[in-house]
């Protein structure tokens, strides 16, 4: 899993020719740190909400940035000046949460709710592939906070991240190529199906606490189940 | 699902690429493209409405955390424990 290129593996300190062009090996540890905590902790807060959606656990979330933080420092003295350090913090804290703690996550009733299978995301896809009502987009702005968190964390990690990283952290996709240590096309791809399986959710939220009424019955996606239901 | 009216680029590769175009990951040409056959296609509007609204609808609801102080002075204390020690042992 691990190349000689990713982060999350022991740093070169053994590379003389890599430390000679950076600054950083003539530095103390101490100077080091100083360096360290003030510019890679500026990302705190941004890196603890996306491991909170990564690991749906506080606790979990904590350990995970504790451990991202170590690896880090530990490689902050070969890290590139002038690479984003940005992508590069949130690339270590993803390949840590899939090395420690995905497979644990995995567990049965881990989490706060239970991540959708491939099977359950393509027919969320498929369903809403017809056009929009005006009526479905002014259901959803009457949705709850945390009605689309909760959502959200019922998308599987792989597309919550991606849409995590689009859409709340502002990552372009080749950042989050980068992070994910996936094709650009595939980041893109992730990102659309994400967004295509929340927006089924939430309308069949919206469905369930009545807040959208199927006008048109030529509509096909909820009003089968609806019907379904009239004729049970 | 169309308006039934031809388009100088078809629905399809619209709708296929409206992720893209709403995060401004498409190129100029594309991008030209799109809004044009969006001006023209309300099926394809209000597509792209819907996704600029899910997008909204998470920002909105999953805004940023703040991390807890403990956690900040966990980091602290831990970046000074590599300070003053061999970087290797607390691996």
């Amino acid at each position: 899993m691990a190349t000689t290129m990713d982060p999350d593996s022991a740093p070169e300190r053994d590379s003389e020719s890599a430390a000679k062009k950076n600054a950083r090996s003539s530095l103390s540890d101490s100077e080091l740190a100083s360096i360290f905590e003030a510019d890679a902790l500026a990302y705190l807060d941004q890196l603890y909400g996306t491991a909170l959606r990564m690991t749906r656990s506080p606790a979990d979330a904590e350990d995970l940035v504790q451990d991202t933080y170590a690896k880090a420092f530990a490689a902050f003295r070969s890290y590139e000046q002038g690479t984003n350090l940005r992508a590069w913090l949130f690339r270590i804290l993803r390949n840590t949460f899939i090395n420690n703690y995905r497979k644990a996550q995995r567990q049965p009733s881990s989490g706060p709710s239970e991540e959708l299978t491939d099977g359950q995301l393509l027919d969320l896809e498929q369903r809403n592939s017809g056009g929009v009502r005006s009526a479905e987009n002014e259901a959803l702005e009457r949705l709850g906070d945390d009605e689309i968190a909760a959502a959200m964390a019922t998308i599987p990690e792989d597309f919550r991240t991606a849409v995590y990283l689009a859409d709340v952290e502002g990552f372009s996709y080749k950042e989050i190529a980068d992070i994910m240590e996936t094709p650009v096309g595939t980041v893109m791809s992730r990102v659309h199906r994400g967004r295509k399986a929340l927006r089924a959710l939430l309308t069949d939220y919206a469905r369930e606490r009545g807040l959208l009424v199927e006008e048109d019955q030529r509509e096909s996606a909820g009003s089968i189940q609806e019907r379904a239901g009239e004729s049970a | 699902m169309s308006c039934g009216r031809p388009h100088e680029t078809p629905c399809t590769e619209v709708l296929a690429a409206m992720g893209a175009y709403v995060d401004g990951e498409v190129g100029a040409e594309e991008f030209r493209l799109i809004a044009i056959h969006i001006t023209e296609c309300s099926p394809c509007e209000s597509e792209e409405q819907a996704y600029r609204r899910v997008q909204a609808l998470v920002v909105r609801a999953v805004r940023r955390q703040v991390a807890p102080e403990t956690l900040r002075a966990k980091v602290r204390t831990n970046l000074m424990g590599h300070n003053t020690g061999d970087p290797e042992a607390s691996e």
